[in-house]
């Protein structure tokens, strides 16, 4: 796995040293954009809406549209100045029970790893934390952006899920059409908790896979034993072919000889190059 | 060098204990440890000319080529007095310029000698160039082949080149240059040389990064020979069944199609003494017009 963050986990006077990683991954199978009529794959050009001209990286800011049309401008270092993380630390606020989180506030998960010499610190907060059957919510920042985390333990590791901030959270209220007393009849109501009752089950992750994807893979492999397949146009292929054609004219016209295989071994040098004796007495020299 | 007593050698006035000289290291090939030493004695000048001013990467194999290996680049403690050690970013590295410390590394079961593509003190100022032609597969028909007509192609271009084994399943091509390309920019000939080669022979060669989309083809590596990465030094023993040692190769030899197994430590001997390092000779090259004239397109 990879290291996405590395930094401290800090609560108290406890220091520990963590790597952060991805947890879970998501495994869509991503599709080019393909030009139909050609087959040649889409590239997505920065375009100024006011000039019609390509614009390249290093003539792109950021801006902030507060009315439609007039924008306040960032610089790079004006938005990292914002950036609280300048100690890299996941500070834990409050310890609380994990059933208190309504899942709604979980957004993705790391697992923490302790880092350098931390593995001491880092088993203790963890037997500590399994003990009292507590989780941390801390606050961290990754990359610009600063969240909320809980920290938590899964078998022997540590783990964070980013929590959305109260106010990112919409409200039940926005959503429309929800019942407002409940008028069911009882008959039904019976039968339908029975049939909750039938198919009830210990959680499996492991029997639940996704179809859509299976069948979409199979779908690509059919296509492609079935030779179903799209080339995209060859139009690099004129321009490097066309390009070494050129340099080989080129350096045909300055007189550079093509060194015949066996002129290559036996000490033989072809005109365009030094010999190799001279060439490295000038190396050496130029290193010490 | 004299051998004084059973496990003790003076190797150029420096003493040092041979453990376990009778340990099989390649059992294929019958060659104990001694032997072993033996054959690195015989390839010494032309592993140490290579490896001298370069930060150097081993790969031991405590145990013989079957059993557990690892990397190691920060010199094994303790330092005998006799070696020279260089940082680069809070790694010791080995440095590799004599005799003494060769048998050393020997001695520690180090099979495989790896050397950066930057020398010491010189993080972007290569003093050659190489194209890693790499199989996928790993018994490869058509490597001289790929390695030919790679050949070729700098052929057609003025640049006179050397072909090696890596000693394992592929074959490097080294272009010594005059110290005036960046890495970069050598990568920058080897995008366009890979590219037509990948072009021009789409079912022998491929410029994929990713070696699970690269199916059978051969990967045109060009982006290996860079500052911080590293590769295995002409002459270095490998540590396969074969006993295969990286071998600089003639022309003659690449389109009769050698095969790269047939260079070993037991043969390696008596072709240096035959026809000398075939690395050594090769004129300097200058690329600098080709790079100008692929930055002008």
């Amino acid at each position: 796995m990879q290291t996405v963050w590395k930094g401290a986990i800090s609560f108290g006077l406890v220091h520990v040293p963590v790597k952060m990683f991805t947890a879970t991954e998501d495994k869509d199978i991503s599709m080019r954009l393909i030009h139909k009529t050609c087959g040649g794959p889409i590239s997505y050009v920065r375009q100024c809406a006011n000039c019609s001209v390509t614009v390249s990286s290093e003539d792109i800011a950021k801006g902030y549209e507060y009315e439609k049309g007039r924008f306040v401008l960032f610089e790079k270092e004006e938005l990292d100045a914002l950036s609280t993380d300048a100690t890299k630390t996941i500070h834990i606020l409050d310890f609380v029970d994990l059933q208190e989180i309504d899942p709604i506030y979980f957004q993705k998960t790391y697992y923490l790893s302790p880092d350098q010499a931390g593995g001491n610190a880092y088993s203790l907060l963890l037997e500590a934390m399994r003990q009292s059957g507590r989780i941390g919510i801390a606050k961290i920042s990754i990359r610009s952006k600063s969240s909320l985390a809980a920290i938590r333990v899964i078998d022997n590791c540590l783990a964070m899920e980013t929590i959305f901030y109260p106010d990112e959270v919409r409200s039940i209220s926005q959503v429309p059409g929800l019942p407002e007393a409940s008028e069911v009849n009882e008959r039904e109501l019976t039968m339908a908790t029975m049939l909750i009752q039938q198919l009830s089950a210990p959680f499996d992750p492991a029997k639940y896979e996704d179809d859509y994807r299976k069948r979409l893979m199979e779908l690509i492999q059919a296509k492609i034993a079935g030779e179903e397949v799209h080339f995209a146009p060859e139009q690099q292929r004129t321009n490097v072919v066309d390009l070494m054609a050129a340099l080989q004219a080129s350096l045909e016209a300055v007189g550079t000889p093509a060194a015949a295989p066996a002129a290559m071994t036996d000490g033989d040098k072809p005109a365009a190059t030094k010999p190799r004796k001279g060439g490295k007495k000038k190396a050496k020299e130029t290193v010490s | 060098m004299a051998v004084k007593t059973k496990g003790t050698i003076v190797v150029a006035g420096s003493e040092m204990t041979i453990s376990n000289p009778g340990k099989l290291l390649w059992p294929e090939m019958e060659i104990t440890k001694l032997a072993f030493l033996e054959k690195l004695i015989e390839l010494s000048p032309y592993l140490i000319n290579y490896c001298a001013r370069r930060y150097l990467t081993v790969i031991r194999y405590p145990n013989g080529i079957h059993g557990k290996s690892f990397y190691q680049k920060n010199c094994p403690d303790p330092i005998p007095g006799f070696v020279r050690t260089a940082e680069q970013n809070g790694i010791r590295y080995v440095v590799l310029d004599s005799l003494p410390t060769l048998v050393w590394l020997g001695n520690l079961a180090c099979l495989e000698y790896h050397a950066s593509c930057d020398r010491i003190g010189e993080p972007d100022k290569p003093t050659e160039w190489v194209l890693d032609i790499d199989p996928s597969l790993e018994e490869e028909p058509r490597i001289m082949e790929a390695a030919w007509l790679a050949g070729e192609l700098l052929r057609s271009l003025g640049i006179s080149a050397v072909p090696k084994t890596s000693g394992a399943t592929g074959v490097q091509i080294i272009v010594p240059l005059q110290p005036d390309l960046t890495f970069d920019e050598l990568r920058a000939v080897g995008r366009f040389v890979g590219d037509y080669l990948s072009r021009t022979h789409p079912k022998l060669f491929t410029i994929e990064r990713m070696k699970r989309n690269r199916g059978d083809l051969i990967y045109f590596d060009y982006l290996q020979h860079y500052q911080g990465k590293t590769l295995s030094a002409p002459y270095t023993p490998r540590a396969r069944a074969a006993a295969s040692v990286s071998t600089p190769l003639t022309w003659e030899e690449v389109r009769a199609d050698a095969r790269p197994t047939a260079f070993h430590l037991l043969n390696i001997g008596e072709r240096l003494r035959r026809h000398g390092d075939l690395l050594e000779r090769a004129p300097v090259q200058n690329l600098r017009p080709i790079l100008e004239f692929i930055r002008k397109k």
